[in-house]
């Protein structure tokens, strides 16, 4: 399908040498090598819809770069499947280069030594881009990444928020139906993160480009991404949207309320608990923050306006970056879909 | 022919871009030039000091070297980006390169334009110059023809070696230091008749790795040494033909490698 990623059961394990500790262990090392099979993705099935953008989160050497790797083609995997815009990435490379683009953000794909525009001319003639094309799709990402600024400098004098708005561009100039974005805003100041951030809401809503997207950063995945992928240990965790997150591993939830009269008689709510009452104060929480149907913090909102008179209300509720940590600390590395 | 327009204009704009640095551009061709330094010292003791070597007189041995240096002059100009292609691994470019329709061999070339091999080929150039002129061989066509097709597959016998260590660099970071070695191996004993040297350390340069076949063996059947050898006189005269064979079956050991890439820092 055009511009949808499928992936089925995709595995990627790496074999290694351990060394074995001391003098003699590290000959015997040398002689017999013990070698160990890492499994850096393990049965991994998850579907992006054309036009979606999909955050791939998890902690450091969980596995998304992996992942990323081999829908891009530069990875084969060991085991299982993958799809991207119809063409198996590992088997034909060539193709599925000309249906995506990708951002590595620590590294770039223009020519250290070229002025930036010349770059771009060069992946114009690879990607055949018929001139005029390319001139429009410049300027319309000039208009929002201001590259016109500085693409006449060479790719090494520029710093790495103009280097990476280039890279943004490049990957994107032969208008391809799929996107891959490895941490493409690591490093960068609020302002540029911001820039980007336009620039691939705009891909997205008004290109209906599909974006795969890995980072670390919560702010661009609660600004961007409507659905998360999460993986752990190379093993998929959670498939499903920010508020399910939230439910699951966000329980840190509070409702402050000042009710009019001290004197109410205070009882739990379907799925909320009180859990202290002091005067006209009355702190609600979730009463069972695993549950699958364990309300959000605006629907607990809600339903203590609704039950009770209150004269003033206050909300604590554990940001995405509290809620991403205790799912990185007590995700179990089991397949399960939410 | 889109690919031969792109390769040619990715290196024409990084010509450009060197250029742009003069003091640069300059250092690297004399670097280029200074790093053969032994080759001209070899020479110039040559023709200055001894009559011969090995049963060959001075101005045939000075073909060995001659042939050799051009060879590798055209090999730095034009395939000379796998010789330190692990620092390309190891920084990810290669990564880079197989998100994009173009064959990653290619890419890998077109990096940089490589300066000093201007350097390389100039002194190439003047010790050829220098060799053909002492020669006392009648340079009929059919010598010439040869001649052109020593260099030729003297090069791709050079860029086959180093494509093979750059095939193991995809995996084994250490491998690039392999590649240093071989530079300098092929700069030590490339210049010499190899008959003059003990049969074991010949036969070393043979068949393990092939360095006579790459000026020694084309040199000597150039100058009517081509049955003391030590090989098979058809042996050493299809040389030129075995380094074109050796170079496709690295590109072949090259795509086998690229299929089982394991990418690098995660």
């Amino acid at each position: 399908m055009p511009g949808s990623i499928e992936v089925r059961g995709l595995s990627r394990t790496f074999h290694t040498t351990v060394r074995r500790p001391g003098l003699a262990g590290t000959l015997r090392s040398l002689v017999n090598p013990e070698r160990v099979a890492k499994h850096a993705v393990s049965d991994i099935t998850f579907d992006v819809a054309p036009g979606e953008l999909l955050a791939l989160l998890g902690p450091n050497g969980a596995g998304k770069s992996t992942t990323i790797k081999m829908l891009t083609g530069i990875l084969t995997p060991t085991s299982g499947e993958a799809r991207v815009a119809g063409v198996v990435p590992y088997q034909d490379r060539e193709r599925n280069a000309r249906n995506i683009g990708a951002v590595f953000g620590q590294r770039t794909q223009l020519w250290w030594d070229l002025p930036v525009r010349e770059s771009f001319s060069i992946l114009r003639d690879i990607y055949e881009v018929p001139k005029a094309e390319h001139a429009a799709r410049l300027a319309e990402f000039d208009d929002i990444l201001e590259l016109s600024t500085f693409w006449d400098t060479r790719v090494r004098h520029l710093s790495l928020g103009q280097r990476v708005r280039c890279d943004l561009a490049a990957a994107l100039l032969h208008d391809p139906p799929v996107v891959f974005l490895d941490e493409p805003t690591i490093g960068m100041d609020v302002v540029v993160k911001e820039q980007v951030r336009e620039f691939l809401r705009h891909q997205v809503e008004e290109r209906g480009r599909t974006v795969l997207l890995t980072t670390h950063d919560m702010t661009e995945v609660e600004r961007l991404a409507e659905r998360v992928v999460l993986i752990n240990h190379g093993r998929l965790v959670l498939d499903g949207s920010l508020d399910e997150i939230r439910r699951r591993f966000g329980s840190t939830w509070q409702v402050r309320a000042t009710l009019a009269d001290a004197h109410t008689d205070v009882v739990p709510l379907p799925g909320i608990a009180v859990l202290r009452k002091e005067g006209p104060q009355v702190v609600f929480g979730p009463e069972s923050p695993d549950g699958p149907d364990s309300p959000t913090v605006h629907q607990a909102l809600k339903a203590v306006i609704e039950r009770y008179e209150v004269t003033g209300v206050a909300i604590d509720e554990a940001d995405l970056e509290d809620v991403m940590r205790a799912a990185y600390v007590h995700a179990e590395p089991a397949t399960e879909a939410v | 022919m889109n690919g031969m327009r792109i390769a040619w204009r990715v290196t024409r704009l990084n010509f450009r871009a060197q250029l742009e640095y003069r003091t640069e551009f300059l250092l690297m061709i004399a670097i280029g030039a200074i790093w053969q330094v032994s080759v001209i010292v070899f020479a110039t003791v040559l023709l200055t000091r001894f009559t011969g070597m090995g049963g060959w007189d001075s101005s045939e041995v000075l073909l060995i070297p001659a042939t050799r240096m051009l060879a590798h002059g055209l090999f730095v100009l034009l395939l000379g980006r796998v010789h330190g292609a692990g620092r390309q691994i190891q920084e990810g470019r290669i990564d880079i390169y197989l998100t994009r329709p173009m064959p990653v061999y290619r890419q890998l070339q077109l990096a940089f334009f490589p300066t000093n091999a201007i350097g390389d080929l100039t002194v190439a150039v003047g010790l050829m110059v220098g060799a053909l002129s002492r020669s006392q061989l009648d340079w009929t066509p059919g010598r010439i023809s040869y001649l052109i097709a020593a260099v030729i597959g003297g090069m791709f016998l050079e860029a086959a070696l180093f494509t093979a260590i750059t095939c193991a660099a995809l995996r084994f970071p250490a491998a690039d230091y392999w590649s240093r070695w071989l530079e300098e191996l092929l700069g030590t004993f490339g210049s010499y008749p190899l008959n003059v040297l003990p049969k074991a350390v010949g036969g070393l340069l043979t068949y393990g790795l092939p360095l006579a076949f790459v000026a020694y063996f084309p040199a000597a059947i150039l100058t009517g040494h081509g049955h003391d050898t030590g090989v098979p006189y058809w042996l050493a005269a299809i040389s030129p033909l075995l380094g074109v064979v050796a170079y496709l079956g690295s590109r072949v050991l090259w795509r086998w490698s690229l299929r089982h890439y394991a990418g690098v820092n995660g």
